[in-house]
């Protein structure tokens, strides 16, 4: 029975010890920090009533260390962001630049290694009125890799005045906003076509956009829906490329639409939606084929 | 002959690791023969008749570590066992990677956390990995007693390494053997795996 209570009491003051300790933790050094610098920017120097402001969440990777896509591939996963914002405003969706390939074989990741920005626009509230300072804070849980994961989580704040005026940032933060709006996958042209169908293994996209200043490469946006570390082959065809992409061995039913990222070189990415032809007559297939 | 023997088991091994296509849900799952943390030798059709749960494992992943230090991992494993169910935790990961152990820490990390599969199959060759193209710790598969492959994938919805999501996570492993135990079928037979990748030899 002593003993019993003993146990007891040495429980009550270990749980207690941790919950006293765990709020200073988590905003202490994380093992996670070593390798990754993560913080809270804006692209404007002050908030302007009724304009919308944007925000991102810099990472800043040590050599060797990547985090991910919003499809992060084989492995990891993506950061993600609770955004913690002043009553009445609102953020937008997080934009994802696109990403690279990152391979450790057999495995394919998506992801960015040295510095990436995830950014949103936030529409102040309608009542904003100048004057008055406003916090923001972000928590941010992610995870970094190199041949091993660590997982990280950051509170992250930001305070900005609210002013009739802003000006862009001092310092390079304005600049690595306009970067990564580049790096943003774009509508296709609308004088591009592009057609995919299911041909046994693989999809095959065919792509008549020109000559593009790169190999064409397609990341998916959606887990599970090809091979990732399968090679992407690109073929010449008339008026542009053939690329054929491996479907994954989990995919157990027919695809409706293939969705994802054409990164065609010289830092140029679009959004392509299309929907698969599935393989339903032998001329069909022989017209893909060929 | 004995190197000629030898060449033939690697290749054979070599032609099931490259395949892409090894493994495939609905399909009969490839045969394996590996040795457990207790020296005893395992072959997956000496379990015909029985469910069998594969789960791929690294003891310093930060997600093996969220369904382990939870103890999620080893309530399942007692769950299922309970009902009849072969449960082999396999190990992957190369010497000097993360993850690998020796027989004898593989036997002393069992007993520290209360881990209670059928047996610990330690496979530092990753051989059995490739056969199965696992992707992450953990990576789960099942196979039913007709040794056809009914699930591969994640261990649960909730791809993070937060042990506080488990209990809101639907357990894709639990679903497709209850499922599967009372004759019908996988609502999610394939998933994407989450976790860190399996640590196998370069």
């Amino acid at each position: 029975m002593f003993d019993r209570s003993v146990i007891c009491l040495i429980r009550f003051f270990f749980v207690g010890a941790a919950w006293l300790v765990l709020p200073t933790l988590a905003s202490a050094e994380s093992p996670a920090d070593q390798h990754v610098k993560v913080e809270l920017i804006s692209e404007q120097d002050a908030i302007v009533p009724h304009r919308e402001i944007w925000l991102g969440i810099r990472f800043d990777l040590q050599d060797g260390w990547h985090t991910y896509w919003v499809n992060p591939g084989d492995s990891g996963e993506p950061p993600r962001i609770e955004w913690q914002l002043p009553e009445g405003f609102q953020a937008g969706a997080i934009l994802w630049p696109y990403p690279e390939r990152l391979s450790t074989p057999p495995f394919m990741d998506f992801g960015y290694e040295h510095q990436v920005l995830l950014i949103a626009a936030v529409q102040p509230s309608a009542a904003l009125k100048e004057g008055v300072s406003q916090s923001f804070a972000a928590r941010v849980h992610y995870l970094v890799c190199r041949d091993v994961c660590i997982p990280g989580q950051k509170q992250l704040e930001l305070t900005l005045p609210v002013k009739r005026e802003s000006r862009a940032v001092a310092g390079s933060d304005d600049q690595l906003f306009e970067v990564t709006r580049r790096r943003l996958p774009k509508p296709a042209p609308a004088s591009w076509k592009i057609m995919a169908a299911s041909v046994s293994d693989d999809f095959v996209l065919n792509l008549i956009i020109g000559k593009v200043a790169g190999v064409p490469q397609f990341f998916p946006l959606e887990e599970e829906q090809l091979e990732n570390a399968a090679p992407q082959t690109a073929t010449r065809i008339p008026g542009g490329y053939r690329l054929h992409l491996k479907k994954s061995s989990h995919l157990l039913k027919p695809l409706s639409r293939l969705k994802g990222v054409l990164v065609v070189g010289g830092g140029k990415a679009y959004a392509l939606d299309v929907p698969v032809s599935q393989p339903s007559t032998d001329a069909h297939r022989q017209s893909m084929k060929n | 002959m004995k190197k000629l023997w030898c060449g033939l088991v690697v290749a054979s091994l070599l032609i099931g690791a490259i395949s892409a296509y090894a493994q495939k849900v609905g399909e009969p799952a490839p045969e394996f023969q590996a040795t457990d943390s207790n020296g005893q030798t395992h072959r997956l059709s000496e379990y015909r008749g029985k469910f069998v749960v594969l789960e791929w494992h690294n003891n310093g992943c930060p997600y093996t570590r969220k369904h382990y230090e939870s103890g999620n991992m080893q309530r399942l494993q007692k769950e299922w066992i309970a009902r009849g169910v072969i449960w082999f935790t396999v190990i992957s990961s190369a010497p000097g990677q993360q993850g690998y152990v020796t027989a004898q820490q593989e036997n002393d990390y069992l007993k520290q956390m209360n881990g209670s599969p059928t047996a610990a199959l330690l496979d530092p060759q990753g051989d059995v990995g490739r056969l199965y193209s696992a992707k992450t710790t953990p990576h789960m598969f099942i196979i039913n007693p007709a040794g056809v492959l009914i699930y591969d994938g994640a261990i649960d919805s909730k791809a993070t390494t937060d042990q506080a999501d488990i209990a809101t996570a639907t357990n894709y492993v639990s679903q497709a053997l209850g499922e599967a135990m009372a004759g019908k079928p996988v609502t999610t037979p394939t998933s994407r795996p989450y976790g860190c990748s399996v640590k196998y030899a370069h």
